[in-house]
């Protein structure tokens, strides 16, 4: 007999030997495009990385060091870089750890369960780069109004006709304005990037929940 | 909202699901990459089927992305895999009608079809769901003699794996 006929024989005699999904088990299935979306917040965020430390590679030269000198940031500069990007690299990693949990989940219970998670981790990591943003526009700006002799220079040539305290409080108040504008830049950058992300994560979610009957 | 497509879609799928279980059988070893090339080809059918007009069957469309998931995956998968373990109780014949001389016939034949390539693998499959030559051309989208070479070269290597 033709090898094919006997393996074909065999084939037919086996037909409905598996184990049967459920309806269920499907829907699950459809929706674990969470993983990919996951897996973009994982690349995003490297890449992010990737440009940020890139920035700050090409904007570093002799004249970003000197000012950092001139305002007595020199050796406090270096140290919040490299916490900040350790910080940023502990959240790359909790992110592939998301992905890796939405990847190999089996249950829809336990899929939402990491779709919040994740939800979470993004949130999480937009504040803290929010709030270091902030942190760091408002240090450079104190050390610049303590140190820089342009600034002393411009307060002492003003007091003479306006009082200095009204100056002061006039110069806080545009680095207040300043301060929220460029926060308010990198908060719709991130609103932008994540939020496209986190809304389909969302409706996933909200999809599964209407499953897991 | 579960829309009425995907109800629909899923409902399908259910049915005729042991196509895809067949492709899977066919193109791996053991329960877990089972598992995993279901799950695959379920989304790929799923991301596919807004193209479904419903002119031709679902289960002549099923074959076709079926398939093509599994040929795609199997050849991404070859750069890092050279050789597959072949679980061989993962094709166990039943107890019922024993014969111990076409079990391990069966093995080895399952052991060579196991060795052959994406396409091979994919051609096997259709002559083994009783396809003929104009299905298995459209489904793969290679000319009808091109499949009848190439079922003669399986069929001829088939041969000399069950007799050296």
């Amino acid at each position: 007999m033709d090898e094919l006929e006997i393996l074909k024989r065999d084939w037919k005699k086996k037909e409905n030997s598996f184990n049967q999904v459920s309806e269920k088990e499907i829907y699950g299935m459809l929706h674990k495009t969470s993983s990919s979306i996951v897996k973009w917040i994982l690349i995003i965020s490297i890449l992010e990385i990737l440009l940020w430390s890139s920035i700050t590679f090409f904007t570093s030269d002799d004249e970003y060091f000197k000012t950092l000198e001139m305002y007595h940031l020199n050796t406090i500069m270096p140290v919040i870089t490299f916490v900040n990007y350790a910080v940023i690299l502990v959240f790359i990693y909790l992110f592939y750890k998301n992905y890796k949990a939405i990847n190999t989940t089996e249950s829809v219970k336990a899929l939402m369960q990491n779709i919040l998670k994740t939800r979470k981790t993004v949130k999480y990591y937009v504040g803290y780069n929010i709030g270091m943003a902030v942190f760091g526009f408002v240090l450079v700006f104190i050390f610049q109004f303590l140190y820089d002799p342009n600034i002393r220079n411009m307060i002492d040539k003003v007091s003479e006709s306006m009082d200095s305290n009204l100056f002061i409080l006039l110069i806080i108040m545009i680095y207040a304005v300043i301060i929220t504008v460029f926060v308010g830049v990198i908060w719709l950058f991130y609103k932008l990037l994540y939020g496209i992300l986190m809304r389909r994560l969302q409706k996933n979610y909200n999809e599964l929940s209407k499953i897991d009957f | 909202m579960r829309t009425s497509d995907e109800a629909q879609f899923v409902g399908l799928l259910k049915e005729n699901q042991n196509i895809i279980h067949k492709i899977c059988r066919l193109y791996t070893t053991d329960e877990d990459s089972h598992k995993d090339l279901f799950q695959e080809i379920t989304i790929q059918l799923w991301k596919a089927y807004p193209n479904f007009r419903g002119d031709s069957k679902f289960t002549t469309w099923a074959y076709r992305v079926g398939l093509n998931t599994a040929i795609t995956l199997y050849r991404k998968k070859k750069k890092t895999i050279d050789t597959i373990e072949f679980d061989s109780s993962f094709h166990k014949v039943k107890e019922d009608d024993y014969n111990y001389e076409e079990e391990e016939q069966l093995k080895l034949l399952y052991g060579a079809v196991s060795e052959l390539n994406d396409i091979e693998k994919a051609l096997v499959f259709l002559y083994l769901e009783d396809k003929d030559y104009t299905e298995i051309s459209a489904t793969l989208g290679i000319s009808e003699v091109n499949a009848r070479v190439k079922m003669n070269r399986v069929k001829g290597k088939l041969k000399k794996i069950l007799n050296p």
